[in-house]
């Protein structure tokens, strides 16, 4: 059956809810892995999943994808039940396991093949315009592929019968930086086309250029959902400034974002929430020999909106 | 190349099929060799001074001919030990094994239902056993032929259909505990406890009365008591496919509902 000649379920018009839980609630044994999730993804967006690991991000997608079954709550993924209509749930959906495992005795084209029947058939052009773009050799055997070319294997399968809805668990790990760029522009076009893509990190940095909502779990519950935007407002950012002169300390503790100041030498290390627009406004007239910029810490940024800082 | 699961699977199986055939057709080779320095013997003055307990229980009986000296030789215990090991370690990991490994992680997303995954994936391990049934008729014709051993190609036949029977049987059983468990060392353990049990089952009705009211129960007994080379193939061989379609039955609702381990 096709996916386009049926009836639209409910409530999947542009900007509606795709993916939707209720109390998703996942127990193994006395362990609580996920505890009551509330999560609405709209249509046509890059949703990121973040926390750090063992948090209950992968039981979160593997309950989404089908292969868990939810102790109690529900989720609905383009308003399919995700436990009671699995199979229809499984044709519009492209997954990407976490920790990916594939027969290592196959190519890369046997096991592309393989799959592509178990869909029923898929549009060979659409595949070989995803091989092409992660530059990816089909002929060589899975066993004999570098631990990147497998993720990006994943990722084709994950994307090759245009799913409306792309679940990606950890999708960046093992992959270069070029290739993450590639992927990055794979999943703007995805959202381009207007479907929908959920991918877990524990890293802002891999999807705060992509996604345009995040939510953050903790210890199996929800910590926040929020606008990216928003989120890099609420960032902090620890940079240091070399002056070439005297370290203007006293004018850059009172720009608007400085939260936090010190000098020494010739440097000023500071704590910046949100954009550092105007703190480098301000030193740039001291003459600025130096900059050095850290990662934003996004457990600190999960902490202090737990916190409702 | 793979259109379904089967012929996945089935591919997968390849290099172990060859290896199992190659030691399946090497046993029967070896005692077709062993044949005709037996046949000169006058085994069964030799066989009388056994004791009568012991020629019931390893079937030497009928050692003076071919089919009785297969029966006795191969049949008894090696045969069947062939086919439900092989059956149980397909059984095992064609489900369970996977599944542990991680391998089913994607292959259950794709929009087929698991119970069809698990159908698919229990004909390739009966196929797989149904192979070695067919390398074993092969050998056995041919053997016979070579050694003159006076075996029919009919009776081949019966006795082979009853160790596939057995081997799929027990591999049955590995699949439906690998398949509601997840845990192919489970499957393991339960499906070759079994197969323990239903030799030690067969071999106590050889020797006790007591036990013979009872050794209809054991698959081996089942599988072997026509022989398995002889005229017929008893009614109750037919308990063999009925266990494994039962078995395999019950395990799809579990495997239909349950989590999937990575």
């Amino acid at each position: 059956m096709n996916t386009e000649t049926e009836p639209a379920p409910t409530g999947t018009g542009p900007g509606d809810a795709v993916i939707r839980t209720d109390g998703l609630t996942k127990h193994f044994g006395h362990t609580a892995a996920l505890e009551a999730l509330d999560l609405t993804v709209p249509g046509g967006s890059v949703f990121g999943f973040l926390g750090p690991n063992g948090a209950g991000k992968t039981t979160a997608i593997r309950l989404l994808v089908g292969l868990l079954r939810p102790t109690s709550g529900t989720a609905r993924v383009l308003g399919l039940d995700v436990t009671r209509d699995r199979r229809d749930v499984h044709r519009v959906i492209g997954y990407l396991p976490g920790d990916l495992a594939i027969d290592l005795e196959l190519t890369g084209r046997q096991y592309l093949d393989y799959l592509g029947h178990l869909r029923g058939g898929i549009d060979p052009t659409v595949r070989a315009d995803l091989v092409d773009r992660f530059d990816l050799d089909l002929n060589r055997r899975i066993g004999a592929m570098s631990h990147g070319n497998r993720q990006k294997l994943g990722i084709v399968q994950a994307c090759m019968h245009r799913p409306r809805v792309l679940v990606l668990d950890e999708p960046t790990q093992g992959l270069d930086p070029i290739m993450q760029r590639s992927f990055l522009d794979l999943l703007r076009d995805v959202r381009g086309r207007g479907d929908t893509v959920f991918l877990s990190s524990h890293v802002l940095s891999e999807v705060e250029d992509v996604a345009d909502h995040v939510a953050v779990v903790r210890a199996g519950r929800l910590v926040a959902t929020t606008s990216i935007d928003e989120l890099k407002q609420r960032a902090r950012r620890r940079i240091a400034l070399t002056f070439t002169e005297v370290a203007p300390l006293d004018t850059l503790r009172t720009v608007p974002g400085v939260v936090e100041a010190t000098a020494v030498d010739h440097t000023v290390e500071l704590v910046v929430e949100g954009s550092m627009s105007e703190l480098l406004r301000a030193a740039a007239p001291f003459g600025i020999d130096r900059v050095v910029s850290d990662e934003v810490d996004l457990t600190d940024v999960f902490l202090r909106m737990y916190e409702g800082r | 190349m793979f259109r379904s699961t089967y012929t996945r699977t089935l591919h997968g199986m390849r290099g172990g099929l060859v290896g199992w055939g190659i030691g399946v057709a090497a046993t029967i080779g070896m005692m077709a060799a062993v044949w005709p320095s037996f046949a000169d013997v006058d085994v069964a003055a030799l066989l009388n001074q056994y004791p009568e307990a012991l020629r019931q229980a390893f079937n030497v009986a009928d050692m003076g001919t071919g089919s009785g000296f297969l029966n006795g030789e191969l049949f008894s215990i090696i045969l069947p030990a062939i086919f439900a090991i092989y059956g149980i370690g397909r059984g095992a990991r064609t489900i369970a094994g996977e599944e542990q490994a991680g391998l089913l992680e994607i292959i259950a997303t794709m929009p087929r239902s698991r119970t069809r995954l698990l159908l698919e994936k229990a004909a390739a391990m009966a196929t797989g056993v149904a192979v070695l049934g067919v390398v074993l008729f092969a050998s056995m014709v041919l053997g016979s032929a070579l050694a003159d051993m006076g075996i029919g190609a009919a009776d081949a036949a019966r006795a082979s259909i009853a160790m596939t029977l057995l081997g799929i049987e027990f591999g049955a059983i590995a699949f439906a505990v690998g398949a509601v468990s997840g845990r192919r060392s489970l499957a393991v353990a339960v499906s070759g406890g079994l197969a323990v049990a239903a030799y030690l089952l067969y071999l106590a009705g050889q020797l006790l009365e007591s036990v013979k009211p009872y050794l209809w129960l054991s698959p081996v007994h089942q599988a072997i008591s026509g022989g398995p080379i002889g005229p017929t193939l008893p009614a109750i061989t037919l308990a063999l496919p009925a266990v494994t379609l039962i078995t395999v039955a019950c395990s799809v609702p579990v495997y239909e509902r349950r989590d999937l381990t990575t």
